[in-house]
């Protein structure tokens, strides 16, 4: 459990809030490459850490984040018309280019120098693997980009969507680093979705219900082992890496491409869940690519023309009774993405912590939950730079392993936790 | 009109979630493994919790004490932070976890007994790697396999803060 107030200072990421500074010092995806498909295309609304923003690409593909609201008298500019390198006000004309620079005020004389006093406030966009990124901190303190390898792999090889999640972030973040749900939530799925079925690791994961786990830090952020028994005296052991605030990585089955998540806030009470797949050495086949777009895996089918999820809380996500007693979904949803989605709407915007019993196995939850509030107040006291800032810290890999009973599972995945380009990912 | 998913994750309809608790207390054994991790132990023991019981030792029946019929191999003592000796095995019965605590590299056999105990009463078992400043991998990775055998879940984790940290979040 954690007390209200202790609830309420890892959930919050508004301006000024603890945990929205810590936000504020990483790279963040903020939208798709393909929600700005061109230069001059439609600007797109985006919302992040509870500030309302507009996403414009330029007529020479400069991208910019700026305040969505016009500063003449606070029309939004998604009505704007993007024009020659600026985006123009459709209310009095006012133009801004993608820094947030005013450069016309048509009412005024241009020798003036009246439009040089107006600029909003604006953030640096940066493409990489598909996504565009955001860095909303202090300029002075901006990190070098993101270095994860799902985005640093050619385009042919990864694979990333995002669906809206109506709930705060965190709640989000705590099912990505709590690996023993899986084998309940997720049971019918790991036979059957074709991103994880036919897998050797498959097979210890449901002969084998009560994974033991250990938990240890990692430069990033965390390292969450759960072994399971196998034969020959040797444990079946999934790594789950946290990489702070909110990256994280499901361990490999087999050859399918590896993938994981990350919960970013657009305010307290939704977030962007994205959904990463990528092979570290060879390009996703067209049935990879095809049964991502349709849904399966870790992703989800959509309403057309939105991010979000076709099955969803407006239809009682599609439940299905009739699934759920036959044991083909466990909880009656379909699909892995929307299992986990449709779970941590149901428990409210921002889950209520004071009223969890946590037991000893949560001690994954329970120890990034600390190092979050750690690291939020090392910042706001010493303007300590958390862990993650550093793109170092990015280049981890999730691993499914067998090992030696005696053996320390970051000893003995010591090679397999790193991300090396050109090297398979470690699966079973 | 708005499906029933829909209205019931509202903000509105949580504010609806009933105040009653929906648990009992339960009570959290946590034993110290060695000297080192028994002054967190004691640091940690001076703050308020809710019934939780801390342990700075334990020690052997000498042979030949009265048994109380009792398998012999689990005669042992732990000493509380008063200096008060209670039963292990009647300490663990009335538990409903138990944590132990070992400092990197210092001599962790105690486990053993403990968990055994643990066996006997189906109590499970948490088990946190303390590594000292300046205690070398080899020293957190010794004392990791030593434990691994006994524990549902081991934990390296920094000193007290998160020992507290831990024990709050566990309503202990
Ligand atoms: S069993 Fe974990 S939330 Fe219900
Ligand atoms: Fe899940």
């Amino acid at each position: 459990m954690l007390k209200k107030e202790q609830n309420d200072y890892v959930t919050q990421t508004g301006p000024g809030t603890p945990m929205g500074n810590l936000f504020r010092c990483y790279w963040i995806p903020a939208l798709l490459a393909e929600e700005l498909p061109e230069n001059d295309c439609p600007p797109v609304r985006v919302k992040l850490l509870s500030e309302r923003l507009l996403a414009v690409r330029d007529s020479e593909g400069r991208l910019g984040l700026i305040d969505e609201f016009c500063a003449h008298r606070g029309v939004s500019l998604w009505f704007g018309r993007n024009e020659e390198c600026g985006i123009r006000c459709p209310y009095h004309g006012w133009k801004f280019d993608v820094t947030g620079q005013c450069v016309e005020v048509p009412s005024e004389p241009a020798e003036s120098g009246y439009a040089n006093k107006i600029k909003l406030k604006s953030y640096p966009l940066i493409e990489k693997g598909g996504v565009l990124w955001t860095y909303m901190g202090d300029p002075a303190q901006q990190p070098p980009e993101p270095e994860f390898e799902f985005c640093s792999v050619p385009l042919n090889q990864t694979f990333t969507t995002k669906r809206l999640q109506e709930n705060n972030w965190l709640q989000g973040m705590e099912g990505g680093i709590d690996s023993s749900h899986v084998s309940w939530l997720h049971r019918g799925d790991l036979s059957n979705d074709p991103l994880f079925k036919g897998s050797a690791g498959n097979k210890y994961n449901m002969s084998d219900l009560s994974p033991v786990f250990e938990v240890v830090e990692n430069d990033g952020g965390l390292l969450i082992g759960a072994r399971r028994n196998a034969e020959d005296d040797q444990y079946y052991w999934r790594i789950t890496p946290w990489v702070m605030p909110t990256y994280t990585g499901v361990p490999p089955r087999g050859d399918h491409p590896i993938h994981g998540h990350f919960w970013i806030p657009i305010d307290d009470h939704n977030c962007w869940a994205w959904s990463y797949d990528y092979h570290p050495t060879r390009p996703l086949t067209d049935a990879e690519v095809s049964a991502m777009r349709d849904g399966k895996g870790i992703h989800v089918k959509y309403v057309p023309g939105t991010y979000i999820p076709l099955a969803n809380k407006t239809n009682d996500y599609l439940m299905n009774r009739e699934a759920q007693k036959a044991g083909r979904t466990f909880s009656g949803v379909e699909g892995i993405g929307m299992q986990d989605a449709s779970l941590q709407e149901s428990m409210g915007p921002i889950c209520d912590r004071t009223k969890e019993n946590l037991v000893g196995t949560d001690n994954g939850v329970i120890m990034a939950r600390h190092r979050l509030m750690r690291a939020a107040k090392a910042l706001a006291e010493k303007g300590t730079i958390p862990p993650g800032v550093n793109p170092e810290h990015h280049k981890v890999r999730q691993a499914a392993l067998l090992l030696k009973r005696d053996v320390n599972f970051k000893d003995g995945a010591k090679e397999a936790l790193i991300a090396k380009k050109g090297v398979r990912q470690t699966s079973v | 009109m708005l499906s029933e998913s829909a209205r019931m994750s509202s903000a509105q309809e949580a504010a609806y979630r009933i105040q009653y608790p929906n648990s009992k207390q339960r009570a959290a054994k946590i034993i110290a493994l060695d000297k080192t991790s028994a002054r967190i132990v004691d640091e940690v023991s001076r703050l308020p919790w809710h019934g939780a019981a801390f342990f700075a030792s334990l020690s052997f029946a000498p042979k030949g004490s009265p048994g109380d019929g009792k398998d012999e191999s689990l005669q042992a003592w732990l000493s509380d932070l008063a200096g008060r000796t209670m039963e292990l095995v009647a300490e663990v019965e009335a538990s409903d976890f138990v944590v132990v605590l070992t400092a990197a590299g210092e001599d962790a056999r105690a486990i053993s007994i403990i968990a055994d105990a643990c066996k006997l009463h189906n109590k499970s078992l948490v088990g946190l790697v303390v590594p000292r400043e300046g205690a070398s991998d080899d020293a957190v990775n010794a004392s990791l396999n030593y434990l691994r055998p006994f524990t549902r879940m081991l934990v390296v984790a920094n000193g007290v803060d998160y020992v507290e940290a831990m024990l709050r979040a566990l309503r202990a």
